[in-house]
């Protein structure tokens, strides 16, 4: 009975994880009292929405394999932050528009990255880490004022707000409307559709998929846009959330969405990871965040807690796939 | 043969541009080539230089580490606390560079000996030592330490920088290093293949476990010089530091894939971004477009690399 | 002469395959023995066995008179004995000079390499074999084959081998890099070297070799001296008395051409490669390995561009691009390497079978249909037996036999009119072998018309209806007449010799 359960933890992430969230949720619940109440657990969820999207980017891209990654989402959001704050708050651009363009700006970053990285076939950590140059300097750029200097952009019409702040029942909006579907979606699309099929074979090995015609080029290619998108639409939500648009808003961010989705199982080498899994990590490091900070531990400790996860699971995995290796 | 060999290299390419960089900054700003400045300019690229020592070695044998950044936080913190609580400098400034070693050797125990994904690894350690460097400083910064510390970053010796002397040293000693001992050949040889190193004898496992904790070592130098330079040691110290150090790597022709690089290769990378930037400031171009060139610079150069050896396989 | 190395009642088995079944070989010092045999016979087992790659079930090994274990190739590396493979380990971003000494450094009194001895040693081991040592300071990988293969020999006399194996060191090279190989191969014999020399051109051999050893199903069929044997003997003794099985086939019509290749060209891979494949019929393609059959097929496949040349399906001339327009067209190419090429080994079974069809699966917003999937791949499995416990199950868990049958399965569920199998019996046993077989006939039976290409003669020999052979890139035989199709012919045909028997 333990050992059939220890090795459904080694085999299966999202299992792994699970446990791990219902010890916290104990744990938690014994030390503060207030975590477990219903408001504060739905409330939570909403810092979990932004760099969950960016976590299910980076999923995605490193499925696809060959060293995927993509080190400059953090600046996608960025950029695409700043595009829509200057568009609405400065141009005075119909802030449906400014915020549909600031998204579309994400999925031109994206075709960027893609570009190089599927036709010119240039290592994605590279690439990415060139653009990350690049997005958060015209990120910085786009937000010079008047007078010269980048300045944050808070002047968005009031309407704007209603997506990063308003609440149903204390669910956040951005988290029923747009969290919720997206991840459905993306759990539907990789799991249950061609392209998913056609992304985890180009991961799982690009010369087989190639003789199985599988379009491998596309499929990378497609993955750095789906990744620009959820990035711009991550921006959009962080911008109406703290009623601001600065030019280092996602600086940091692609590390920690990297390290959320390997937490959820994604393999570092391509070709495996679910959705569902790296939701299960932002979930865990959502609440671990919160409790934290109920508990009155600074905030930094949230990404060294982080970090100290991310190595701990890949010893545990180590460690009981070589105990349970011998029993398949 | 020889000479179609140095005109192919990357470091005479990165070398050119630099010059040709120079020519057009000097010709467009009376300020750019004064001994001043070019201090400047030296002493901006010392401590991303000596860091990229070790940051090649790494990447030679295929591997990547974006802990950099945070094990020189912590450097400076431990070199700052240190100094601050009554330390004598120069303990304060080894047990700093110590440190560096440590976690540069934490890094190697999992990488090398458990056999973990060094960007899983160097990731973790990444989050988990910015938190710590932090926490240490208690979110306060530490300013006010004593000028004997600040040696690193400040003295002089024969009336040149000290952070300039340590470059040139570490720079000359580990280029010696790599082309002429043993471990330094079995580095590349384990970027190259392996497989191979295997069958020679080499034991990779060593390789590895010695490269990470020399990087370590090299940030830890790299941390003493900007805590030097700056005289304060901030919450964000080192923020971003790993991405400008792969960077300069990179550009300087070292390949992503392994098995091939140089340490001067990586020195000429950073200068070359740090007379961009100099240049850049000096003609008053916005700052703001530093980010956008380098960007530029790095993925043009690579993508021409890629072609250009595509063309010939 | 004095006796090298010597290998004594040599048996290795891989699972149920007996791959050496009680092996005797003996080197002498100075001496150029060539090892001959069909693909299979055993003659790379062997020299893996002696290079201490693979150790054997039983039998013995004697190195000048000693018995030794080779537990790795490092082993047999120190002690003298090198392998020069076709597809060497080398380092390919160093030097030539740094590819022969890493790990066996010349050092200064002070630990640092001495390159400079580093490069007159490297220079006198090539100048010794009179090479012109212009190249040594090149990275390996932006040399010639030809080069990287001096440069390893250099290698391998600096480790002072008495040993050196040639894994068919000239499939690859030039005419003028052959003869300067020969004349080398005959200066290290001078130096007492004990030389392998396994290679496919048999007329090749009396211009270089000593003796010959003629392997055939794990066993020698006999050591001779070389001016004792002609090539009629040699390839009687490979080809031997092979059972062919006989099979109830009605030759196909050939009426109705499906496909045509005219002059096909891809330079360094294949030239002039010109052939018709009728309707139901199953065409040979024979061959050793290396000659360039694979390549032609991956073409037809859209996996490789040719230089020129046309491709015509049912007399038209088609544009194949990529692996999806020719499966459009109804081309299927079944790769030979399963886990390389063929398979995803950590997917399941499904996953595998209905990859290529997978488009053709999907019901709305691209969702595949997985009543159909499940459908497809349970009818397969149990069509062709495969042992697995569901269709779910990972491919690595599955036996090679398995494994094949899936790879076949996913080609099989694109429903082809032109069926490509290269190597489709590769590594499974006897039974699965037959059903194999047997599919394949009803296949044709059923209309499909099929290329099958193999090394195995007796698989080619019963299941084809005409066979094309091809040596080094070009087509050398073909025969169109049943009777004409023996395992003599065909290893004729495959090691040089032009032969035609067209049916009129």
């Amino acid at each position: 009975m333990m050992k059939k359960f220890l090795k459904l933890m080694a085999v299966n992430r999202s299992f792994f994880l699970f446990v791990f969230l219902i010890g916290m949720f104990v744990v938690f619940s014994f030390i503060i009292p207030e975590f477990s109440t219903i408001y504060n657990v739905l409330n939570m969820t909403k810092y979990g929405v932004e760099i969950g999207l960016l976590a299910f980017a980076e999923t995605l891209i490193i499925i696809s394999g060959g060293g995927g990654i993509d080190l400059s989402i953090g600046s996608i959001l960025s950029l695409s932050a700043m595009v829509i704050g200057v568009l609405a708050g400065r141009l005075g651009v119909n802030i449906v528009i400014a915020s549909i363009l600031g998204i579309i700006t994400g999925g031109l970053c994206g075709v960027v990255n893609g570009f190089f990285v599927s036709f010119l076939r240039i290592p994605p950590l590279i690439v990415t880490l060139s653009t990350m140059y690049v997005y958060d300097s015209l990120a910085l750029l786009i937000a010079v004022d008047k007078w010269g200097n980048p300045m944050p952009v808070s002047n968005f019409p009031y309407g704007y707000y209603f997506i990063g702040q308003q609440t149903y029942f204390n669910i956040p909006f951005q988290v029923i409307a747009i969290f919720i579907p997206l991840a459905l979606m993306l759990h539907f699309v990789l799991s249950k559709t061609t392209f998913g099929r056609y992304l985890v074979a180009t991961g799982n090995s690009e010369v087989v998929a190639r003789f199985s015609s599988v379009p491998v080029r596309r499929v990378k290619f497609t993955v750095y846009v789906i990744g620009g998108f959820l990035a711009g639409l991550a921006a959009l939500i962080m911008t109406s959330r703290i009623a601001s648009a600065r030019p280092d808003l996602g600086a940091g961010l692609n590390l920690q969405a990297i390290t959320i989705a390997v937490l959820g199982g994604t393999n570092i080498m391509g070709g495996e990871g679910s959705i569902l899994g790296t939701l299960m990590a932002i979930v865990v490091i959502t609440a671990l965040y919160n409790g934290l900070q109920l508990a009155g531990i600074s905030s930094i400790w949230q990404v060294g807690t982080l970090g100290i996860i991310l190595i701990g699971s890949a010893i545990a995995n180590i460690i009981l796939s070589k105990k349970f290796s011998s029993v398949e | 043969m020889e000479l179609k060999k140095i005109i192919k290299s990357r470091e005479l390419t990165v070398g050119l541009v630099m010059i040709g960089l120079i020519v057009f900054f000097s010709l467009s700003s009376e300020r750019f080539l004064t001994t001043n400045n070019i201090k400047n300019i030296l002493l901006q690229v010392s401590s991303i230089g000596v860091a990229s020592i070790g940051m090649t070695m790494i990447i030679i044998t295929g591997g990547i580490d974006v802990s950099a950044g945070s094990i020189l936080g912590i450097v400076a913190v431990t070199l700052g606390k240190a100094a601050t609580n009554g330390f004598p400098a120069w303990l304060s400034i080894i047990l700093g560079i110590l440190v560096g070693l440590a976690l540069g050797s934490v890094n190697a125990s999992f990488i090398a000996l458990l056999g973990i994904p060094p960007i899983i690894v160097t990731l973790g350690m990444m989050s988990l030592l910015r938190s710590l460097a932090y926490t240490f400083l208690g979110g306060r910064w530490i300013a006010s330490l004593p000028g004997a510390v600040r040696w690193m970053g400040l003295g002089k010796i024969l009336n040149v920088p000290v952070p300039i002397w340590l470059t040139i040293i570490l720079v000359a000693y580990f280029s010696y290093f790599m082309r002429y001992r043993p471990l330094g050949r079995y580095i590349y040889a384990v970027g190259n293949s392996l497989e191979a190193a295997r069958v020679s004898g080499v034991d990779t496992k060593r390789i590895l476990f010695f490269v990470y904790a020399l990087a370590g070592l090299m940030y830890g130098i790299a941390g003493a010089i900007v805590v030097g330079r700056a005289g304060i040691v901030q919450t964000n110290t080192g923020n971003n530091f790993e991405l400008q150090v792969i960077a300069a790597t990179v550009l300087g022709g070292t390949s992503i894939l392994g098995g091939k690089g140089t340490i001067v290769g990586s020195i000429l990378g950073s200068l070359l971004v740090a007379v961009l930037s100099n240049g850049l400031i000096l003609l008053n171009v916005p700052a703001l477009t530093e980010g956008l060139i380098i960007g530029v610079l790095i993925l043009g150069s690579v993508a021409i690399d890629v072609i250009k050896n595509r063309g010939e396989e | 002469m004095d006796s090298v190395l010597k290998a004594k009642k040599i048996v290795k088995n891989f699972g149920g395959v007996k791959a050496l079944r009680g092996v005797d070989f003996e080197l002498l010092a100075g001496e150029v023995h060539a090892l001959v045999g069909e693909n299979g016979a055993g003659k790379s087992t062997l020299i893996k066995i002696l290079t201490g790659v693979l150790q054997p079930d039983s039998g013995e090994i004697e190195y000048f008179g000693k018995n030794v274990v080779l537990d790795s190739p490092r082993e047999a590396h120190e002690l003298g004995i090198v392998a020069v493979y076709q597809e060497p380990l080398v380092y390919k971003h160093l030097s030539v000079v740094e590819n022969i000494f890493i790990g066996n450094e010349i050092k200064k009194r002070n630990g640092d390499v001495d390159w400079k001895k580093e490069r007159d040693v490297t220079r006198e081991l090539l100048k010794s074999l009179d090479i012109d040592p212009y190249f040594i300071d090149e990275p390996m990988g932006s040399l010639s084959t030809g080069l990287q293969q001096l440069a390893l020999i250099a290698k391998a006399l600096n480790y002072n081998a008495k040993v050196i194996i040639f894994d068919e060191p000239t499939a690859i090279l030039t005419e003028h890099e052959t003869q300067r190989l020969f004349s080398i191969i005959k200066k290290l014999k001078e130096k007492e070297v004990g030389i392998i020399y396994i290679s496919h051109r048999l007329e090749e051999l009396p211009q270089i070799a000593d003796r010959v050893t003629i392997m055939r199903d794990g066993q020698v069929m006999g050591t001779f001296n070389m001016n004792e044997i002609n090539r009629e003997k040699m390839i009687e003794l490979m080809a031997g008395r092979a059972v062919i099985e006989e099979i109830d086939r009605k030759p196909p019509k050939y009426e109705e051409v499906v496909l045509e290749v005219e002059n096909l060209n891809k330079k360094g891979l294949y030239q002039d490669i010109s052939f018709k494949l009728y309707k139901g019929e199953i065409l040979g393609f024979s061959g050793l390995v290396g000659a360039g059959r694979s390549e032609v097929m991956q073409t037809i496949f859209g996996l490789i561009k040719p230089d020129s040349g046309k491709i015509k399906i049912n007399s038209k001339e088609v544009n194949i691009k990529d692996p999806a327009s020719a499966m459009n067209i109804g081309i299927a190419y079944v790769p030979e390497d399963r886990g390389a090429q063929g398979l995803f080994r950590a997917l399941a079974i499904s996953f595998n079978i209905t990859i290529p069809i997978i488009d053709q699966l999907s019901k709305f917003f691209g969702m595949v249909d997985k009543d159909k999937e499940r459908e497809i791949s349970e009818n397969y499995l149990k069509w062709f037996q495969i042992k697995a416990p569901s269709i779910y199950t990972l491919v690595n868990n599955l036996s090679g036999g398995n494994q094949q049958k899936v790879l076949l399965s996913k080609w099989l569920a694109t429903s082809p009119k032109i069926l490509i199998l290269d190597e489709p019996t590769r590594g499974v046993d006897v039974a699965v072998k037959s059903q194999i077989h047997n599919e394949i006939l009803r296949l044709a039976e059923s209309g499909i018309s099929i290329i099958i290409v193999s090394s195995e003669l007796p698989e080619i020999i019963k299941l084809s209806d005409r066979v094309i052979v091809m040596h080094e890139g070009r087509i050398t035989g073909r025969f169109d007449k049943k009777d004409s199709i023996t395992p003599t012919n065909l290893l004729n045909a495959a090691t040089g010799s032009r032969m035609v028997y067209s049916r009129d």
